[in-house]
């Protein structure tokens, strides 16, 4: 939550993660180095910076593809949430890792030329009407130019700053920069290596990505198809209701609802998290608290209002209890105003 | 997400996802028959200063 701002909100947690990431990172630039070299025909020039810069590009192409399955791969399975929480510092390192791919590019295929080597990307190639002689480098610079925004305004100084809406309008533009980049890639290390590797895998993350999005995003836009009991939505029985989880609801209209249970009460409160639009109700409880998956901001269930001395709210839900199943209201309360939480066991 | 960006979300992948794929098979497909090679030739490699 958002009481003052950090540089970087460490945690034990996001530390741990944040060094297997980088032992992750270090075996694989080495790995692909020595295999190179290994299995480089002999005779064949291959300088130490062509292998690097073929590293860090396949590294950033690769962490850019898992860090986009992340999403859709959460709501399929709770395996991939601790992922979620730790997505914003992958998606700074992948572009670390891109700008140094880019730099060694110019570095070595530009840095010789007598014009500006930045100029020269722009300049050097003019065969737009090629297929396999395209200037693939600028799409390149340009989907490096889009993460660059997407990282310098990765904080949530600027998520605050620009309101959640407009952040997260701007942090959309990963979805055009990896389409940048598939294209890159196929205009340029595709066209010119015949390894039948490079192509499995750009049409492997390419499948992936787009399938997982698409599935996920027709199943998250269709309105449950809910049983309506005097205008309330049934949500579940009370013994498919997993402890300290959320089923959710979605209307015809309005935003998502996520009704938790905690124990033997229930609850409902709005399934968007005000920090940055994360589904609450894929988080869980903890501390008593609703937490959000993406950022663990965190609301209590009586009144959807962050505990002190934080200030978000949420809107509310009111619930009942029939027979053993779970409804919900559809008409939100205002954000923060207490519901008292439906009696497992009272009502049945 | 808010309704509004999980419309937004899809429509972007509903586009690009075709096009992605459109451009990947015509890359795929007319890939040149040699490799282009972008090392130095040896000759001017090892041509004296």
């Amino acid at each position: 939550m958002s009481h003052d701002y950090k540089t970087v909100q460490w945690t034990p947690y996001k530390k741990r993660f944040d060094l297997w990431m980088l032992g992750g990172i270090a075996l694989y630039l080495a790995g692909f180095i020595a295999v190179s070299y290994t299995t480089q025909p002999a005779g064949h020039s291959f300088a130490p910076i062509q292998a690097l810069l073929r590293a860090t590009g396949t590294l950033a192409f690769l962490l850019l593809t898992f860090i986009l399955c992340i999403g859709p791969l959460a709501r399929m399975t709770d395996r991939f949430k601790p992922f979620l929480y730790n997505r914003r510092h992958l998606g700074v390192t992948t572009f670390l890792i891109a700008l140094i791919h880019a730099a060694l590019v110019i570095l070595w295929y530009h840095g010789f030329s007598e014009t500006n080597a930045l100029v020269s990307i722009f300049i050097s190639n003019p065969r737009y009407d090629s297929l396999a002689g395209f200037p693939f480098e600028i799409l390149g610079f340009v989907a490096l130019i889009i993460m660059f925004l997407m990282a310098a305004t990765s904080h949530d100084f600027w998520n605050a700053n620009l309101g959640p809406g407009l952040w997260k309008a701007l942090h959309m533009g990963v979805y055009l920069a990896y389409g940048l980049l598939v294209i890159h890639i196929a205009l340029g290390a595709i066209q010119f290596n015949k390894s039948a590797i490079y192509v499995a895998l750009l049409a492997g993350s390419a499948i992936t990505v787009v399938s997982l999005h698409i599935v996920t995003g027709i199943a998250s836009l269709r309105p449950s198809d809910r049983t309506a009991n005097e205008g309330w939505l049934k949500v579940a029985a009370v013994d498919e209701m997993e402890d300290a989880r959320a089923k959710i609801v979605r209307p015809v209209s309005g935003e998502a609802i996520a009704v938790f249970r905690d124990g033997d009460k229930v609850s409902a409160v709005s399934n968007v998290c005000r920090h940055q639009g994360g589904p609450l109700g894929e988080g869980k409880i903890v501390d008593g608290c609703i937490t959000c998956p993406w950022h663990g901001f965190q609301y209590r269930m009586e009144d959807g209002q962050s505990p002190p001395p934080f200030t978000e709210k949420i809107a509310t839900y009111a619930t009942r209890i029939v027979e053993g199943v779970v409804y919900v209201n559809p008409e939100p309360n205002a954000p923060g105003t207490p519901q008292s939480p439906s009696q497992i066991g009272a009502s049945a | 997400m808010k309704r509004a960006h999980r419309r937004t979300h899809f429509a972007i992948w509903a586009i690009l996802g075709p096009v992605i794929f459109w451009v990947l098979a015509l890359a795929i497909l007319n890939r040149p028959d040699a490799p282009v090679n972008d090392a130095l030739p040896q000759v001017l490699i090892e041509e004296p200063n």
